[in-house]
């Protein structure tokens, strides 16, 4: 029997082996030599979003942001670096969105206002009209970040807006073009940069629930450098201390992410590194409950009032 | 004749500029804010340590700013002190934040209102970054694509700088401060956890230790920042200042200024700061009341009350409100229109006399350029603003090093009563940030942001006043009415941030 680790490597095999037949030429063609004319090129459009996965992509080493898009992919439009502003932008992206201008993918950051349209505004247009269109003409999405996934912060609870995400909102008006789902609240560099490149040099990268495996294959809890300390029951009993930070409130067990061995901000360092708890950033239901707090520092105080 | 200036790019978020062009002048603005998501809502009935993490979503730009007014709030609530270590690493975090935000701001932001990009085509010298833009301009424009060289083209028409050199030399700083905002972001993240969204920014401190390595891999990263900041970015802005002199008499706010201090000298919120708060109106600075601010909303697409002080705020959404331009609130200080943000922060701490290094460089820029201090109130007084700012914040938080205290506690034992209340308040790098939170049964009962740009791009209030922004557009000469980059020049001065200002 095929172990996990066997699993997800012949797994990979088999998608490079095969997804490639299943590209738009522009990406078949740029297998194995990367031509500037021949990249993908990438809509990015923010609805309800707070630009922090847009900054995290600012943050990438190796390769580096203008690198990426430069070599990699062609950023056609993106709000925080176009250079283009008002109806020259609009109309950048209605040619793309319209059909008119080739072969591109759509970059989603934020949530999508299901229950309110005139809370999330693009020129004279809900956000939503966007994607309608882009659904007609697009190859495929890239939900960027926890909003984008799932609706992140602005679908918590409470929320007067509906906030959903990508996935949700395509399948409720029965879209069924391909969405790659890249949670994390915001999204690390890598994972996008990354899918992208995997994209360009061999194909779809093998998905989970259309999350990239190589990146959300395992949880935090699994790959932490502190798993010893919590199979021998060193926790941190207050803010500061170190060892395992379960009894702090530490999601790690709840979250798929390699953040303990990918480090964020070039490699320099990461939550759990910093003595401050996973609040489980990357997962579906990032702080979705009022009654399911990031912590558990509070709940000493509530026993001995109540 | 109406024209929209949406969706403004190079900015945070979706806004959009109505404006009113007769001859040529700029006769009315309104500022339309297009992204509402309710966080005071979101945030009502949360543990209030939740607060620390829920709101640095409100802007992924300046999430740190949010969880230091957030500490700030919670430590007022709580009857919390960090020890001396706390607080030094909270100013660490906060204050390269501010080092990473001027330099996104000024390169990737606004630059490219000011820079030819086409110049890199004459590029003849060596540099690897500059030989490969060019060969990729190059390759781009001879593609035959509908939008070749995107994102930097297509872009508004309008005058850029004719100096081939200098245009090269800026395109390579656009180039090098895509690599030094990391190290100022890196050097955020060995105390905060990580950048955007800090998960180690705590009232009462940070759990991270203050230890020797940490320390120097901090300034190691900071002195390189400080380097490129003396180095690049003030002489960049001096040279767009030098060849776009007109830039300092236009984009002038018609208002007040107001701004909450930054970075203060001691485990105490309301330790001397090193950027001291204010409030100018008429010019003459007075101390900054918080009851003396209160949020208008008959522009603004909400039935809550009109002009509610912080504390007794509603948010009652109302997206198809009549007469309602924006999902943006108009906050008055005491009634007054005021602009907040990095000449506020400047100009208040210049006028009181307080911070030896700002008066230098304000006396050193004004005489060079042969301005008055006041004239800070315009576009190339806010660029340069900001980068004062950056060059006093980065001797600080180097000074600040030496101050830690390696091994001693970095954070306070928290904890959370019943029934407590809190203001925060701290200079965000857009400009003053206000936190308010109740608590009721250990809950959150009431959470309340005014945000920088909500003062900046407000709308009319129930007088009838301009916001900031649209008070400094109004009167601007547009060469093409249809494009106004003299109009988007002025916005990117004031480096909106939507997502911040409604939230």
């Amino acid at each position: 029997m095929l172990d996990r680790r066997a699993f997800l490597k012949l797994a990979a095999t088999m998608t490079a082996a095969f997804g490639v037949g299943n590209l738009p030429d522009p990406v078949a063609a740029a297998l194995n030599k990367l031509d500037p004319a021949q990249v993908p090129k990438l809509i990015y459009l923010q609805g309800m979003s707070c630009t922090g996965c847009s900054i995290s992509l600012l943050q990438a080493e190796s390769p580096s942001a203008a690198t990426m898009i430069t070599d990699y992919a062609q950023l056609v439009f993106h709000a925080d670096l176009s250079a283009i502003s008002g109806r020259g932008a609009l109309e950048v992206i209605e040619q793309y969105l319209a059909g008119q201008a080739g072969e591109y993918f759509l970059a989603v950051e934020g949530a999508i206002p299901a229950d309110m349209p005139e809370a999330c505004v693009i020129g004279d247009k809900p956000f939503a009209d966007y994607l309608l269109q882009a659904a007609a003409t697009m190859t495929a999405a890239v939900a960027v970040g926890a909003c984008a996934c799932d609706g992140g912060v602005p679908a918590a609870e409470g929320n007067p807006t509906g906030a959903i995400g990508l996935q949700e909102f395509y399948n409720r008006h029965n879209v069924t073009k391909p969405v790659i789902q890249l949670r994390g609240c915001s999204v690390h560099p890598d994972w996008l940069w990354h899918t992208i490149v995997h994209l360009v040099k061999v194909g779809m990268p093998e998905l989970e629930d259309g999350s990239p495996t190589l990146f959300y294959g395992r949880k935090v809890h699994e790959l932490c450098p502190r798993y010893h300390d919590f199979q021998q029951e060193i926790f941190a009993r207050k803010l500061g201390d170190k060892g395992c930070l379960f009894k702090l409130g530490c999601l790690g067990p709840d979250t798929y992410a390699d953040c303990p061995t990918r480090w964020w901000n070039g490699g320099q360092t990461w939550c759990i590194n910093a003595n401050a708890p996973c609040i489980g950033c990357a997962s579906p239901t990032f702080a979705r409950r009022k009654d399911f707090p990031f912590y558990r520092i509070g709940e000493k105080n509530r026993r001995t009032t109540s | 004749m109406r024209i929209e200036l949406g969706p403004v790019t190079r900015i945070e978020g979706h806004l959009n500029v109505r404006t009113t062009v007769e001859d040529n002048v700029v006769v009315d603005a309104q500022c339309m804010g297009e992204m509402f998501r309710g966080f005071e809502k979101i945030l009502e009935g949360r543990d209030p340590l939740d607060a620390q993490q829920i709101t640095q979503r409100i802007c992924g730009v300046c999430p740190y700013a949010h969880a230091i007014a957030s500490s700030y709030a919670q430590e007022q609530a709580y009857g919390l002190t960090p020890p001396a270590n706390g607080r030094i690493l909270h100013n660490l975090v906060q204050g390269a934040n501010h080092l990473y935000d001027y330099l996104l701001h000024f390169y990737q932001l606004s630059a490219l209102d000011f820079v030819d990009v086409t110049a890199i085509l004459q590029y003849q010298g060596k540099d690897a970054g500059l030989r490969h833009l060019k060969s990729w301009v190059q390759a781009e424009l001879a593609s035959g694509k509908p939008y070749p060289a995107a994102p930097f083209l297509p872009r508004l028409s309008g005058t850029y700088l004719t100096d081939a050199q200098f245009n090269i030399g800026a395109l390579k700083h656009y180039l090098e401060a895509m690599e030094i905002q990391k190290k100022a972001n890196r050097a955020a993240a060995i105390f905060g956890g990580k950048f955007p969204h800090s998960t180690g920014v705590f009232p009462g401190g940070c759990p991270q230790e203050a230890r020797i390595d940490l320390i120097t891999a901090y300034q190691s990263l900071i002195r390189e920042v400080r380097e490129f900041i003396h180095q690049k970015y003030l002489p960049d802005v001096a040279a767009v200042a030098a060849a776009f002199p007109e830039y300092w008499r236009i984009g002038v706010s018609q208002g007040g200024f107001l701004s909450y201090g930054l970075l203060p000298r001691g485990p105490k919120v309301d330790s001397e700061r090193l950027l001291a708060p204010g409030v100018l109106l008429d010019g003459e600075v007075r101390p900054v009341d918080f009851e003396a601010i209160t949020q208008d909303v008959g522009r603004a697409r909400y039935a809550s009350g009109s002009g509610l002080t912080v504390r007794d705020s509603e948010l009652r959404p109302a997206p198809q409100k009549q007469g309602a331009y924006t999902w943006i609130k108009a906050p008055r200080y005491q009634g007054r229109m005021v602009e907040v943000g990095p000449a506020a922060r400047i100009m208040i701490d210049y006028a009181q006399n307080h911070n030896p290094t700002v008066r230098t460089l304000v006396d050193r820029f004004t005489k060079q350029f042969d301005i008055k201090p006041a004239q800070l109130n315009s576009v190339l007084g806010r660029h340069l603003s900001r980068a004062i700012c950056a060059a006093v914040i980065a001797d600080f938080l180097l000074s600040e090093t030496e101050r830690l205290d390696p091994g001693a506690p970095t954070m306070a034992d928290i904890n959370i009563p019943a029934t407590a209340e809190g203001f925060g308040a701290t200079e965000a790098s857009r400009g003053a940030l206000l936190h308010y939170l109740r608590i009721e049964n250990h809950k959150i009962a009431k959470y309340e942001c005014v945000v920088p740009t909500t003062w900046n791009c407000s709308p009319r209030d129930d007088k009838g006043t301009p916001g900031a922004l649209e008070s400094a557009l109004i009167g601007t000469k547009v060469a093409d009415p249809a494009e106004q980059i003299e109009s988007v020049r002025i916005v990117h001065s004031f480096d909106p941030c939507i997502a911040c200002s409604i939230h």
